[in-house]
């Protein structure tokens, strides 16, 4: 585990949905400090900002789709061609059950991809399991 | 002028010159009749042949005395000039000297009355050698004068130029010449391609009993007799029953040949020919030739009751009359070709735009015009996607089949130029066509693709060709004669009717053509029509991808919304512990209505997946697709402790098995869900597709399909329910009886078995269980 990696990046438009992950995060008890971005642009701004030492990349980025602007696709697309940034966890919460998106997600190599279900008992579980399974079990590079 | 192949060393007649006079009843046809040579000339006027240079009498006819005073033996060897004087002497000199030569026999002067008889026009033409002078009584003498005979002619033609149809000029012809000649009958008798002829115009005296629409068989005007017709412009027989005088002598002294007679008024006439007209009640004719090209197209044919004078200036207009309507009558045909052809073209132009405008051929037969106003037929068919458009009488669809098999046969419609077939007697050709004689007795066929998948046939019906011949063509003529077989003139003109089977009236060159045009034309539109569709798909794809993302983009939006409703509820059910019964209730429903949302937006987004993935068709064992659709809906199974009956093993099937899977666990999920007793039954089995039980309620298209199905003893529907049953978020109970469900799992059964190119349905009444059936042709139908 490391521990250089302090702090879980969501890219989530939906303020709704950022408080059911915040709620989540909680309840997984996890200590990281959570950044948010709303946007895939927002996303790849924070991630080449100017401090690039690998600490200062996050744990864990937890990445909703349907974002406005530059979607999350295009930010998945950049982060996996970009060598600047090897060895990023990346896991995927989206509304969408579109096979095709869940063939382009796993095409560009992420981590994981999860289905947001609406009832919120349920939808609180999955980023609550993927905390506790991101940050407390994988071992990551140093 | 002997037939080809035939070969007579000695005539008849003997080694010796021919003389109509004494040969002409011994002849065993018509067609070896020396007619140009014929020896005798018609006695009303007389013929000198003159040696070319010093105009010698060479021969003399022997009714010189009568006409010039002297006898032929009194002038044989005496220049011209003792019949003509010196100055008709230098005058002929001088018109045979002339270059280029006469073309024919040419007006020289005018031989002033001698005592007791007519001044005589005295005509000069050069033959094979020698000069050749005839002399006839002029008409001049009694009469008060000649009538303008250029003003005549120069009107004639005027009006003859004005004629818009072949049968109009040839009226006009009959009217002038009847009106130039005062005969009592003039006609033009046209030649059809057997020879035999028809008369298509008529000027008659009213006591005359009309000709109009007779035909004579081809022998009536021997080969001789026709191809002295294409030389020359003029025959003249002002007394076919008058006597024939010989020439004295009747060879050329200088050479021993008989004289070539072709182009002299006075020729001799057949006793064939004489004794024909004798037989029609003709004293006189005058003839005149219809040249196309060369060939004789027709006769001018004159006939006068008595004997007549036909003048040499009456002749000469009656010639140049002859001569106009052979130059002009290419132009009237082409003038009535084209006046039809451009009606051809302006209604396929028209019928043709109207289909683009329709985008169906369909319009070239339900409208009017039709194909049927353009190229005059009885009836057209058209064959294109796989079925006949017919308009007018056609043969019935089966025959229709036949035809075309026996067409696509014919090498003529590969052809890359003309591909174009054209018949006016089909049963004559095709077997298929027997006893269609009197629909298609003419076809007239263009393909439409090279393909076999398009033509048009144009049918014309059989024209019981009712030809009224003048007397029968085939009883009468051949009587045997001295000399054998040989023809002799009919006895009997009376109207003979002969009907010709199987034949339609003959498609012109003008209307192939026009159906070659018309087939380019409808390609074209084919071929258009056919971009329109490649377009019209691709707009069809990109609206489908459009529509794809638009439900996905649907389900994102709508869910969020949901996903925010619920976890709102969910907190307000959470922290207010101070909520009364009936507002946790409320929101209690709130939360339960976000959920079945979810599942509505679930289903919608299945079911539109359903109807755009592509199949995977394999061969495929129904019964491991069951099985695993059984393991599928397995806890229900337990659940409701009912039983499942496959009285038969499932077969073997082109399908794809994922979504016959989906079929199945649908269809015995609902069979489970509307059970009426505790422990229900359901049975899993098919209908052979040889079978013909069982298939009652079946549609028309799963004919000679497998049928499968899935029969419950549940609770049934109500046979008006039965459309109702597969539409979408239809449900036929409350939402939570039988263990709810959003009413999405027969649409989606209906959608894949359509997907199969199957068909499903059900037969049920309400309380007696439901049978739900389904078939699986195996090939993809693309959504």
């Amino acid at each position: 585990m490391s521990l250089r990696r302090q702090h879980v990046l969501v890219v989530e438009d939906s303020d709704e949905d950022f408080e059911t992950v915040l709620d989540a995060a909680q309840r997984a008890g996890i200590s990281h400090l959570i950044q948010r971005a709303t946007s895939g642009d927002e996303c790849l701004r924070l991630l080449r900002g100017a401090d690039r030492r690998r600490d200062a990349q996050p744990a864990l980025v937890l990445m909703d789709l349907n974002t406005p602007g530059d979607d999350g696709r295009e930010a998945l697309r950049q982060i996996r061609n970009d060598a600047t940034l090897p060895s990023l966890p990346l896991v995927v919460l989206s509304a969408s059950a579109n096979p095709r998106d869940l063939q382009f997600c796993y095409a560009h190599c992420v981590n994981a991809y999860h289905v947001k279900p609406v009832e919120h008992a349920r939808h609180l579980e999955v980023p609550q399991q993927i905390f506790a399974y991101w940050l407390g079990c994988v071992v990551l590079p140093d | 002028m002997n037939p080809p192949g035939t070969t007579e060393p000695t005539p008849p007649w003997g080694a010796g010159p021919y003389s109509t006079l004494r040969h002409g009843t011994a002849l065993a046809t018509c067609d070896s009749e020396p007619v140009h040579t014929p020896g005798c000339i018609q006695a009303h006027g007389a013929l000198l042949v003159l040696r070319l240079g010093d105009l010698c009498i060479l021969q003399a006819s022997e009714n010189c005395d009568l006409h010039l005073g002297e006898t032929a033996t009194q002038l044989l060897g005496h220049s011209v000039g003792r019949v003509v004087g010196a100055a008709g002497e230098a005058q002929l000199h001088q018109m045979l000297e002339r270059e280029p030569p006469l073309p024919g026999a040419a007006y020289a002067f005018t031989l002033p009355a001698r005592t007791g008889a007519s001044p005589l026009d005295v005509c000069v033409h050069v033959s094979a050698g020698v000069a050749v002078l005839e002399l006839e009584a002029t008409s001049r003498a009694g009469q008060s004068g000649d009538p303008d005979f250029f003003a005549l002619v120069k009107s004639a033609v005027g009006r003859l130029q004005a004629s818009a149809s072949v049968r109009d000029f040839c009226q006009t012809v009959t009217r002038e010449v009847y009106g130039l000649t005062g005969l009592d009958r003039v006609m033009v008798y046209r030649f059809h391609a057997d020879l035999h002829g028809e008369v298509i115009a008529e000027s008659r005296h009213a006591r005359l009993a009309p000709w109009l629409g007779l035909h004579y068989p081809a022998d009536d005007i021997p080969l001789p007799a026709r191809e002295i017709f294409k030389r020359i412009w003029i025959r003249p027989l002002p007394d076919a029953a008058g006597p024939l005088v010989e020439l004295l002598p009747l060879a050329n002294p200088d050479n021993g040949r008989a004289l070539d007679m072709t182009h002299c008024a006075l020729r001799g006439a057949s006793v064939m020919y004489t004794k024909y007209l004798a037989n029609m009640g003709v004293a006189a004719s005058l003839t005149m030739p219809i040249l196309r090209d060369g060939e004789l197209w027709g006769l001018i044919a004159c006939h006068h009751e008595t004997p007549t004078r036909f003048p040499y200036q009456l002749r000469a207009a009656c010639e140049l009359v002859a001569q106009v309507a052979s130059l002009q009558l290419k132009s009237v045909e082409h003038a009535e070709q084209l006046a039809y052809r451009l009606k051809l073209e302006g209604v396929h132009q028209e019928l043709v735009a109207r289909s683009a405008r329709e985008g169906d051929l369909l319009a070239l037969t339900e409208h009017q015009p039709s194909l049927l106003d353009a190229i005059d037929a009885g009836g057209v068919a058209l064959y294109h996607l796989e079925r006949w458009w017919c308009v007018g009488r056609v043969p019935e669809v089966p025959q229709l089949e036949a035809l075309s098999a026996w067409l696509y046969e014919q090498p003529v419609l590969e052809s890359a130029t003309r591909p174009v077939f054209a018949t006016e007697a089909l049963a004559s050709v095709c077997p298929a066509a027997a006893g269609l004689e009197a629909i298609a007795s003419g076809m007239l066929a263009v393909a439409l693709s090279r393909q076999r998948r398009g033509l048009i046939l144009w049918f014309r019906p059989e024209t019981l060709q009712t030809i009224p011949w003048a007397g029968n063509p085939r009883d009468d003529p051949p009587v045997p004669g001295p000399q054998g077989r040989r023809l002799s003139p009919r006895a009997s003109f009376a109207l003979f009717v002969e009907s010709v089977r199987g034949r339609s009236r003959p498609w012109s060159d003008t209307e192939t053509d026009a159906a070659l045009r018309l087939r380019l034309l409808v390609l074209d539109l084919v071929i258009t029509r056919a971009e329109r569709l490649a377009d019209l798909n691709a707009d069809l794809t990109r609206s489908n991808e459009e529509l794809d993302a638009f439900a996905y983009v649907a389900s994102h939006d709508l869910k969020e919304p949901l996903r925010g409703i619920h976890r709102y509820a969910h907190q307000l059910l959470e922290n207010a512990e101070a909520l009364d019964g009936d507002n946790r209730r409320r929101v209690e429903s709130l939360m339960r209505l976000t959920v079945r949302m979810d599942s509505l937006l679930d289903s919608l987004l299945h079911f539109s997946r359903v109807g755009r993935m592509e199949l995977e068709l394999e061969d495929t064992d129904l019964n491991a697709v069951l099985e695993e659709a059984l393991e599928m809906i397995g806890a229900r199974r337990l659940e409701s402790r009912c039983s499942i009956g496959i009285p038969r093993r499932l077969p073997q099937v082109q399908c794809d098995p994922v979504r016959v899977r989906e079929i199945y666990s649908n269809l015995l999920a609902n069979a489970m869900k509307y059970k009426r007793n505790a422990d229900a039954h359901i049975e899993v089995g098919y209908i052979g597709a040889q079978d013909s039980e069982g298939r009652a309620a079946a549609p028309d298209e799963a004919a000679g399909h497998t049928v499968y199905y899935v029969k419950d003893d549940g609770i049934g529907i109500d046979r008006r329910h039965h459309e109702q049953v597969f539409r979408m978020f239809k449900r036929m109970h409350g939402r939570d009886d039988y263990g709810g469900g959003v009413g999405a799992g027969l649409t989606i059964v209906q959608k894949l078995v359509q997907r199969h190119g199957g068909r499903v349905w059900l037969d049920s009444t309400l309380g007696a269980g439901a049978t739900f059936y389904f078939t699986l042709p195996g090939w993809a139908v693309s959504a």
